[in-house]
């Protein structure tokens, strides 16, 4: 062989050995075919569903998400311009007015994060169908439980799909094409089902597993289900929510730090250490020391300045206000209105040192007032164009303790708590009872109501059976649980969404009780049909 | 492209050359190159065949008078000349006095894995010579071409000058709807290494820039080669010419335009005025500042040093260069300084058939990036003229005001720098196997560092807003690594009236991206800088940041191309590459890159010779594809990513969850390009050019496309779909106006015309709706101003049409339906397109003259047919700012307008622009002095003048990519810039 030969085949054969694997090299991702194989890993992958409904379908975070849907289209709370801030392209003007069309993201990204919680779920059921608990040292019923839970959350999502868009697909597996919304009933039965066979399997609520959906979650979510069955499938299920309800109630549900019951005081619950408050049933457990992670309320709902009010350290932007009705809807001697609202002057944590504005107040002290109208310049008009900096009285439910406290901010967001079980039981019994108060209902309602008020001012504050009528119970309900996230779906229950006018709001088509299908999905999904009146 | 030789400087000088009987042709040369600033480059073992040296004495003539009795033909490249053996060859014995015409040749061009002689081209090819390059001071090598290649936009956002910021390119329109990793910028190759950065090259190191423009030409880097392939060519050591060059420019840039905002007079009268609804929230401080002339750095000053000595012989050639520069912008905190070099190496074996080359290059950049950003100048703009900048005991002024905050305080209490390494080297071997047949093998490494550094003390608003006082530190690092080989087989053949240059050859690259970065805060030390990440408190309270992330890609290709040619008329060329991405899904990482092209040399042909005004006629047709794979990695796979802690029986856990929709079936975005082309000589060499259309087709677009949720996890899924159409016409003029000895006057145009269109956003399984770009910011948060949909233009503005104000200047805009409404009104069916950023057509013009050794340059440059959104008028030319400052024209031009700011056609202005963008006069210094062979001395402005109707400051918006033609609220300064340089060579 001559060295040019040599060469030549050399040169060849570099040719022909030459690399030709594309595979991919994976550093800084878990690639899914290496993971679920110990039980660290399962439940790691067992908890994601949490962190993804905490962070981003009730956490406040700035996210178009199903709490703004529920929320901003209801009676109480409202994201209004406030000069030249907050105009947002119309999104919230739209919201409030309900003349939102298919193409709002304000609505395609509720519908994306719940199925994206949906997804989330199926993709741990999918996967723990391949693992052998022997093999990483669990047991079968601790795996079995973990199965439970992510199906209630699942039903859960489901649920919260199922009230803003009406009709919906049933979801339970990855990856299959161009599935078909369900009806409304028939969503309805999925959830039951799910629900009801999964709340065996499920552990009691223990100071072990804070956070986590139990049976004390799982019989809310049947509570909720069936107290808005009729709303949602026409057939009324009131001795089924009773009897749900009946279960919290009785104690069969366990609770944290010893069993559920209703606190005696109105911060508690929200507070950084609501992890041990027994009026919660179901949280997401939060603690930002620890994780970095933190239920963020104040990038929607704190003035820019807020944080000094606390001494805290996370800026607002100066979004969601109380309508000015709402705050009247509240009784001056109601302990609810002075706790969990701000307004007047603010003040530094501690001192009384003003906190001074931004923007139309800018170097001035900060004084919310009720009235969302432009006072900066003399005008009296009073909608959604006309906010400024300090318009509407403020949220303060959740408050998130001082920057250098060694439990700051690690508050848990309450998706369900002890007083919705009296709420729900006292309106079924009521429905029950042809939308007439009996003296049980009375006694659910004031009973959570109580705390509320100073003892002084009880004996003229107690409902009895002739003034708790089903008007007052709505705004009972809205008083105790304004900010969290159900006063859309209360108002559909008692037709008070489409029919009703408040503050600058005029009442709006039935059609609006569901939202349209997103664009995107119409476009995405052949088989999804747009809803009526869109 | 010039087929030919153009009339260069010192034609007409009379050179005195002295013949003794033993003068070889280097003798001859050598005395030309003292007496010109010519340098030549030539195979002497070529040249001495035809070479026949005049017999002794002493003689007078000018340079094409010596060189064409010499029997040589010459082709200039700036100050090098090439010289080959023409086909003429005089009686050595006699000497012309007349001056003979000179000799065509043809120009080498680089085109992928070789090169071709011009006339043997049949795609679309566009070569700019370093005598074409802008001459002065240029942040990126590739401004020396803006506006020289037709088709080819290289754009400085605003004109701003800012050394920190490089231009963006795009060439024939947007291709793609991905714009991850620019991948609508061309792909760059340097001496042959694709992918290379423009880090690693001065604007001195380059010889020439070959610039593939239709798919044909660029199908054989088939992937990366949709955006089409920029190949810069380096300067090489020339065999017999040691030489040594230096060269050098200082540069400063002049304010040109600045916004027009109240003075604190105007604000203090304002204050006054009974019908200024925001007077009572505006405040008088008692100062009177002018923030904006407080971040400009009158004094700013760049200079460039740039040493090179070349040389070398027949066997072993070499270059090396040394480089530093120092830049600095108009903003103040703005600037770096560089320095690096350059090293070439070429050597061949005893008898030529082993050849080595070898390229190092290094550059170290040291950057301030502390000052010069647009949320300065847009702070600058808005801050209260009455705030004083510091209060009476001397510290920083704050007021309580949101996305509001003092931005000369910031520039002094904040830092901000990074360092960027970049190390590069390539070593070809090549081996002529046969007479006609060579492998060459080629290795190459790329490594860039670039570690950032922040900090913020202690006492700065940001500090005290966002980290209680303590102050911030953060550490970054990313790290950029590619390998490189490649192995080709050329086989070249000329038999008879045939020209044969098959190639084939294997690639393979690896890219190797690594980031790291951590964030401490809770200092009880503070300086600027401080570094002592360690010693913050923050981090153990779980409030530190810590991030590490590694990723990698590979390409593997096989190709090959084959050109033919026939009797110097019919011109073939094919080309075939086979790739595959390791980004792709398992069945469909490889791709198929077919291209061919025709071209019919016409006048070559018998029958054209009548037509004796014709010099050379070409016509060409090609078809190429090429693809795109830019997008990140992993997207076919599976993967699990961290979800946040969550608590687990009292233990916090990492969660673990699907972070995206994984896509199997993800492939290559294909561009399919048809392009005709006209090359032509005209007139003895008097005008010649180019004229190419072209109609190109990208299909299956890689996006990340809204997709089922349920029951996909997240609603996106990066797939392809779609397909963008873009048709355009480019033609390029080169009029040799005057063409005498002592003066010339050259004249090139550039123009192009071109349209796009997103033909469709669906395919059977996924149906897109639209895209949206341009998210117009707070205050206010008006949406977004641009939307991609299928049958639709890209570019395109969507938003309200605007249909008047009410009697107290609320606006008014049109429904769908014809009727009008406030803004609190208008729902998303209202919204409609309402005009496009990209411009239609791009113009330039270039005249150069010299007399004697006097040269003067000018360029036009200009862009038609497109809107800006005037977005600082859009926020900052209204009354209902007030409180903080605002721009003048809310009282001249928005006076009527008293409502809160809206996007609509309202703000959108023509563009259309007509720009003076360069003024260069050049002397050339006749030398006799032995030591120094040639001096040039230059002086050039950029930016001079501006022509429009447009408003804002610049008319020069972005115009590549898919976020177009909206004005940046708080704008870099457009600035002119002044440069007075000189070259020495030795």
């Amino acid at each position: 062989m001559n060295t040019k030969t040599f060469l030549l085949s050399a040169l060849l054969s570099t040719s022909l050995v030459a690399c030709t694997n594309l595979d991919e090299e994976v550093f800084s991702n878990i690639v899914a075919g290496n993971f679920y194989k110990s039980k660290q890993e399962v439940t790691a992958a067992a908890l994601r569903p949490y962190t993804h409904i905490g962070a981003s379908m009730f956490s406040w975070g700035g996210q178009r998400n199903f709490w703004r849907l529920n929320e901003l289209t209801a009676d109480q709370l409202a994201l209004p311009q406030k000069g030249t801030n907050w105009y947002n392209g119309g999104e919230f003007i739209r919201l409030h007015y309900h003349t939102w069309t298919p193409d709002e993201l304000s609505i395609q990204n509720p519908w994306d994060l719940l199925y994206r919680g949906v997804g989330f779920c199926n993709n741990v059921l999918s996967e723990l169908k391949g693992v052998n608990p022997q093999k990483i040292g669990m047991t079968t019923a601790e795996l079995d439980a973990i199965k439970a839970e992510v199906r209630v959350l699942r039903a859960f999502c489901h649920l919260k799909l199922m009230d803003l868009f009406g009709n919906i697909p049933i979801a339970t597996e990855i990856g299959v094409p161009s599935i078909p919304a369900s009806p409304r009933k028939d969503v309805v039965a999925f959830i039951e089902k799910e629900v009801k066979e999964a709340v065996e399997q499920l552990p009691v609520l223990n100071d072990g597993n804070i956070g986590r959906m139990t049976k004390a979650g799982a019989y809310a979510v049947l509570a909720e289900l069936y107290l808005n069955a009729e709303t949602w499938t026409g057939t009324q299920r009131w001795d089924d929510c009773i009897a749900a309800c009946n279960k919290i109630l009785n104690g069969e549900v366990g609770g944290q730090n010893g069993v559920a019951k209703l606190e005696n005081n109105l911060t508690s619950m929200f507070s950084t250490k609501n992890d041990k408050s027994p009026e919660v049933l179901f949280s997401i457990a939060y603690n930002f020391a620890v994780t970095n992670y933190r239920f963020q309320w104040n990038n929607d709902l704190w003035h820019y300045n807020q944080k000094d009010f606390y001494n805290a350290n996370q800026s607002g932007n100066n979004g969601v206000v109380v309508a000015p009705d709402a705050y009247d809807q509240f009784k001056d001697n109601d302990l609810r209105k002075s706790t969990w609202m701000l307004i007047g002057p603010q003040y530094k944590f501690g001192t009384t040192t003003p906190v001074v504005g931004t923007q139309e107040y800018k170097g001035k002290p900060l004084v919310f007032v009720k009235e969302i109208r432009r006072n900066s310049e003399g005008k009296t008009v009073s909608d959604m164009t006309q906010g400024e900096e300090n318009s509407g009285a403020r949220f303060n439910k959740y408050v998130p303790g001082q920057y250098t406290d060694g439990d700051y901010w690690s508050n848990d967001l309450v998706i369900y708590r002890m007083a919705e079980i009296y709420f729900d039981k006292a309106e079924a019994i009521m429905r029950k009872n042809g939308n007439q108060a009996t003296p049980e209902a009375v006694e659910l309602i004031n009973t959570t109501r109580k705390r509320a008020f100073k003892p002084e001012d009880w004996a003229t504050e107690a409902y009895t059976v002739g003034t708790l009528t089903m008007d007052e119970l709505l705004a009972e309900r809205g008083r105790e649980f304004i900010f969290e996230g159900k006063r859309r779906t209360d108002l559909v229950r008692f037709n008070k969404f489409a029919e009703g006018s408040w503050w600058d709001h005029k009442p709006t088509a039935t059609t609006k009780k569901v939202f349209p299908i997103p664009a995107t999905q119409i476009a995405a999904n052949p088989n999804l049909h747009q809803n009526e009146g869109y | 492209m010039h087929l030919f030789v153009s009339a260069q400087e010192n034609n007409a000088l009379k050179l005195k050359i002295s013949v003794k009987e033993n003068s070889s042709l280097t003798d001859l040369l050598q005395q030309v190159e003292h007496q010109t600033s010519y340098r030549f480059l030539y195979d002497p073992s070529e040249l001495k065949k035809n070479c026949k040296l005049p017999i002794a004495g002493s003689y007078t003539f000018t340079l094409s008078q010596l060189l064409s009795n010499l029997g040589l033909s010459y082709l200039v490249d700036g100050v090098q000349v090439i010289l080959k053996p023409a086909v003429v060859n005089k009686d050595p014995g006699v000497l012309s006095d007349t001056l003979l015409p000179l000799q065509l040749l043809n120009e080498v061009f680089v085109i992928g894995y070789g090169t071709i002689q011009s006339n043997y081209v049949s795609s679309s090819i566009s070569k700019i010579n370093s005598q074409q390059f802008h001459k002065g001071s240029v942040i990126s090598p590739l401004e020396m071409i803006r506006g020289k290649v037709a088709g080819l936009s290289i754009t400085r956002v605003g004109g701003n000058n800012n050394p920190n910021q490089v231009s963006t390119v795009q060439l024939r329109g947007v291709t793609t709807l991905s714009s991850y990793d620019a991948s609508n910028q061309p792909l760059i190759v340097i001496d042959g290494v694709p992918g290379a950065s423009l880090d690693l090259i001065q604007q001195d190191d380059i010889s020439s820039f070959d610039v593939l423009k239709d798919g044909a030409a660029a199908a054989i880097y088939g992937t990366r080669a949709s955006p089409g392939v920029i190949l810069i060519t380096t300067k090489k050591g020339r065999p017999d010419s040691t030489l040594l060059e230096y060269s050098s420019y200082i540069s400063t840039d002049q304010l040109r335009k600045r916004p027009e905002v109240l003075s604190a007079e105007d604000y203090r009268r304002r204050m006054l005025d009974p019908h200024n609804s925001r007077r009572g929230i505006m405040i008088d401080y008692g100062a009177t500042e002018d923030y904006y002339s407080q971040l400009v750095n009158k004094q700013n000053l760049t200079h460039y040093h740039y040493l090179s000595a070349s040389g070398g012989t027949e066997k072993n050639l070499y270059r090396a260069a040394l480089y530093y520069n120092s830049r600095q912008g108009i903003a103040k905190e703005n600037g770096n300084n560089q320095y690096g070099g350059r090293l070439g190496l070429q050597q061949k074996n005893k008898d030529n058939k082993i050849g080595l080359q070898i390229n190092l290059a290094a550059n170290i950049k040291e950057i301030n990036l502390n000052g010069g950003n647009l949320e300065d100048f847009e702070q600058a703009l808005q801050q209260n003229p009455t705030q004083p900048v510091k209060d009476a005991d001397g510290e920083y002024f704050y007021t309580s005001g949101t996305g509001y905050y003092n931005p000369i305080a910031r520039l002094n209490q904040e830092q901000r720098s990074a360092t960027i390494q970049t190390l590069a080297g390539d070593v070809k071997g090549t081996y002529q196997l046969l007479p006609h047949l060579e492998a060459a093998v080629t290795g190459a490494f790329f490594k860039r560092n670039r570690t950032e550094h922040n900090y913020i003390s202690k006492n700065a608003k940001n500090s005290i807003d966002n980290y209680k006082g303590g102050g911030f530190e953060e550490q970054s690092s990313l790290i950029d690594q590619t390998q490189t080989l490649e192995a080709t087989l050329n086989y070249k053949l000329e038999k008879d009236k045939q020209y044969l240059n098959a190639i084939t050859g294997y690639a393979y690259q690896r890219n190797v991206s690594t980031s790291f970065s951590i964030g401490n805060s809770g200092f009880m030390g503070d300086g600027l800088p401080w570094i002592n990440i360690g010693s913050g408190t923050d981090l153990a309270l779980g409030k530190g940041d810590m991030k590490s992330n590694k990723t990698a890609n590979k390409l593997v290709a096989f190709f090959g191309r084959l050109n033919y040619v026939y009797a110097d008329k019919y011109i073939a060329a094919v080309t075939l590459r086979k790739e595959g991405s390791s980004r792709f899904g398992t069945n469909h990482k490889w791709g198929m890159f077919p291209a061919f092209s025709f071209a019919w040399n016409i006048s070559n042909e018998s029958f054209i010779q009548e037509f004796s005004f014709i010099d050379v006629l070409k016509i060409r047709a090609g078809y190429g594809i090429t693809g795109n794979q830019a997008i990140p990695e992993y997207q076919s796979l599976i993967t699990l990513g961290t979800g946040g802690a969550y608590l687990n029986n009292g233990i916090w856990f990492q969660t673990y969850g699907p972070n995206k929709n994984p896509n199997v079936d993800l492939r290559w975005e294909k561009k399919k390009e048809l392009n005709w082309g006209l090359d032509f000589v005209l007139f003895s060499n008097k005008l010649s050019g180019n004229l190419d259309i072209y109609n190109r087709t990208t299909i299956d677009l890689l996006a990340n496309y809204s997709t089922q949720v349920p029951t996909l996890i997240t609603p996106t899924i990066y797939t392809n779909v779609g397909s963008i159409k873009n048709k355009g016409v480019e033609l390029t003029l080169h009029f040799n106006a005057v063409r005498k000895p002592d003066f010339s006057w050259n004249i090139d145009f550039i123009g192009s015309a071109q349209r796009n269109k997103l033909t469709k956003l669906s395919d059977d399984l996924f149906k897109a709706t639209y895209f949206q770009y341009g998210s117009l910011p707070a205050p206010g948060s008006l949406g977004y101003a641009i939307r991609a949909e299928e049958g639709e233009a890209l570019g395109s503005f969507y938003g309200k049409r605007f249909a008047g104000f009410t009697n107290d200047g609320k606006w008014l805009f049109y429904k769908a339906d014809g009727s009008k409404g406030t803004a609190a009104e208008m729902s998303t069916n209202d919204l409609t397109y309402i005009g496009n950023g990209i411009p239609k057509y791009m113009l330039s013009l270039g005249s150069e003259w010299k007399y004697k050794q006097w040269e003067f340059r000018l360029f036009f440059r200009s862009k038609l047919k497109y809107q800006i959104l005037n977005l600082p008028n859009l926020y900052y030319a209204n009354k209902k700012m007030l409180g903080n400052n605002i721009l003048s024209a809310a009282y001249s031009k928005y006076q009527s307008l008293n409502d809160d700011p809206q996007y609509s056609d309202y703000y959108l202005e023509k563009g259309d622009f007509l720009k003076l963008d360069n003024v260069t006069c050049a002397y050339n210094f006749r030398t006799r002095n032995k030591l120094i062979r040639a001096v040039k001395c230059y002086c050039s402005i950029d930016n001079i003048a501006t022509l429009t109707s447009y408003s804002g400051l610049d008319p020069e918006t972005e115009d590549t990519g898919l976020t177009t033609g909206i004005d940046t609220r708080g704008g870099y300064p457009p600035t002119r810039t002044i440069t007075i340089g000189v070259n020495l060579s030795f």
